[in-house]
């Protein structure tokens, strides 16, 4: 692991931060490929074969971040994203370029530890490209202050090659969200498969914004995009999923689940469904609502009272 | 001692229940047998105090004290449980959550609830709860829960429901277990297996108790006359 000088004990306090949050102790081990960003600053890198990470400040503080991978490379151990801000207040902005080569076996686990701000913004851009017959994996997890100051932007453009493969789980569900802006926008060749994920856990006055949008562009080609946000006390929430069927046999499935507790949320969600190919397939399943009467209940009638039942529920449904 | 008096239930301006008492004694095993439609379910769900099963008039009693306006929760707490007839389906729980409540509990024990169940421990604990398990998968885990709450008292709605034929002798042995362990089981059913386990009987017709008695003597009037007389609102007329 490169430490960069002068930055050690940021790269220390974010690891800290990262450790007790997750109980995963991968940070510090040097097989392990990481990227860890505090601030504006690059403060640890960490290569692995076949991988090759550049990194970039620009004057006004923007940090770009190439990821390439070599074509046939497998890494075997997940690669860590840590991105961090240490300070009361200011705006962190990222670029990441991910350019994944054919028949490429990856995971990659992304943290955000924006636990000790104020008020930030944080906005992060990635384009990824995934060549053919590739398995990427990308799981993101956000830890944010309590007090609801991080405002978050993450805008991904993904092309994904034919018959590679692309799962992506994106949560925010342990700590409070404050602002939350995610938008995922794919396109798919022939063959290749997606699947998205995302869970979100709003409290107070959070405001969450889903964008998840796939393009099926390639015959054959299979995507499913699941957005679950459990609101609660004045949380606002917007979901718009979409899916474009615009290829022989290409089948999109879109889901929306909205839990919402309490009389002052103001959820909302709209499923888009195109198709320009008559052998093209896409469906939707969109609910908003209560936790289930029935589920409830049930565990009511196990001596759990209801304010431990909704929770036992919720934390099945966001987990 | 679990006792209804007089209890009137009606929804929507229909009467569903209209004016049953019951008693179920510690320790033994009543049925509650009657055709579809009668009110079998809803008396099980009125005992247990449902949200949407607020009864109209009459009142329960758990050991002489009144019961009617307690919530599921309290009720639960005092030793009422429930089997339900099906189940409902959680996301993203195990097997394992489920059974425990997320509290801590002797896993020997859980693994011994499965086994009365017929579910082998090893390929359900990490199951989830959701839509994949079959209907009798379901009902079982249900049935391994009921087992793990020791209830005072367990409801069994339709124990059987769901539930493939050749596990008849597994839902008998667990009310064997059950039984020895002091519960005392109210169970709704008409599958003669069942209700041969149960001691005395409620034949119930049209919302109102019709018969009442030695189990067997129920069951048999049940199978000469109801079975084939489908009149739901034969109580009424008689
Ligand atoms: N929530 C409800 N709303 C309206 N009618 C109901 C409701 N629950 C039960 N009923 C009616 O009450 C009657 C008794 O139902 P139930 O108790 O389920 O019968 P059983 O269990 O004996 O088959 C039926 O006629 C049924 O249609
Ligand atoms: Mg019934």
């Amino acid at each position: 692991m490169d430490i960069v000088k002068g930055y050690e004990e940021e790269f220390n306090q974010l690891v800290d931060i990262y450790e007790k949050n997750t109980e995963d102790k991968s940070l510090r081990n040097p097989s392990v490929a990481t990227i860890i960003v505090s601030g504006n600053k690059v403060v640890g890198l960490n290569s692995v074969k076949g991988m090759y990470i550049n990194s970039k400040v620009r004057n006004d503080g923007l940090v770009m971040i190439d990821v390439e991978i070599e074509d046939n490379t497998v890494i075997p151990i997940p690669v860590h994203l840590c991105t961090g801000f240490l300070e009361k207040t200011g705006e962190q902005i990222l670029k990441f370029n991910y350019n994944i080569g054919s028949n490429v076996r990856v995971k990659f686990k992304s943290h955000c530890i924006l636990t000790k701000v104020e008020k930030l913004h944080h906005y992060m851009e990635s384009e990824m490209y995934i060549g053919k017959n590739s398995h990427v994996v990308y799981e993101d997890e956000h830890f944010h202050d309590e007090n609801g100051g991080v405002f978050v932007e993450t805008i991904t453009k993904m092309k994904v090659d034919e018959n590679a493969y692309f799962a992506s789980k994106f949560y925010e569900t342990k700590t409070r969200v404050g602002r939350i802006n995610v938008v995922m926008d794919i396109e798919l060749k022939d063959n290749a498969k997606v699947n998205l994920e995302s869970k979100i856990y709003g409290q107070k006055d959070d405001i969450i914004d889903i964008k998840e949008v796939l393009r099926l562009n390639g015959e054959n080609s299979s995507g499913i995009a699941t957005s679950t946000v459990f609101a609660t006390d004045s949380t606002k929430a917007h979901v718009i999923n979409e899916a474009y069927g615009n290829a022989p046999y290409a089948r999109g499935h879109i889901e929306c689940n909205e839990i919402v507790k309490g009389s002052n949320v103001s959820v909302s969600t709209i499923p888009v469904l195109k198709v320009n190919n008559e052998k093209a397939e896409l469906t939707h399943e969109a609910s908003v609502g209560r936790i289930k009467q029935d589920q409830l209940e049930t565990l009511m009638s196990k001596g759990l009272t209801e304010d431990e039942a909704a929770e036992f529920i919720v934390n099945g449904l966001l987990s | 001692m679990l006792r209804l008096e007089n209890i009137k239930y009606s929804k929507n301006s229909n009467d569903i229940i209209k004016g049953i008492s019951m008693k179920f004694e510690e320790e033994k095993v009543y049925g509650i047998v009657g055709n579809n439609g009668v009110g079998k379910s809803t008396i099980g769900y009125i005992i247990m105090g449902l949200s949407d099963y607020t009864v109209n008039d009459g009142k329960i009693f758990l050991d002489d004290n009144d019961i009617t306006d307690l919530s599921i929760t309290e009720r639960a707490k005092k030793g009422i449980a429930l089997l339900w007839q099906e189940p409902a389906r959680f996301e993203g729980i195990t097997v394992k959550n489920y059974l425990t409540l997320n509290k801590k509990m002797n896993i020997k024990e859980i693994e011994e609830a499965l086994n009365l169940v017929n579910l082998d421990p090893d390929k359900y604990l990490n199951r989830l709860v959701d839509k994949k398990l079959s209907g009798g998968e379901r009902k079982k885990v249900e049935l391994a829960s009921c087992i793990l709450l020791k209830p005072k008292y367990l409801i069994m709605d339709e124990p059987d429901s769901g539930i493939d034929i050749m596990s008849l002798d597994m839902i008998v042995g667990v009310m064997d277990y059950l039984k020895n362990k002091g519960t005392t089981l109210i169970v709704i059913t008409h599958r003669k297996e069942i209700a041969r386990k149960c001691e005395y009987s409620y034949l119930i017709c049209a919302g109102k108790v019709f018969l009442e008695g030695e189990s067997n003597k129920i069951v048999e009037y049940y199978e000469k006359t109801c079975d084939t007389c489908g009149h739901i609102n034969y109580a009424e007329e008689a």
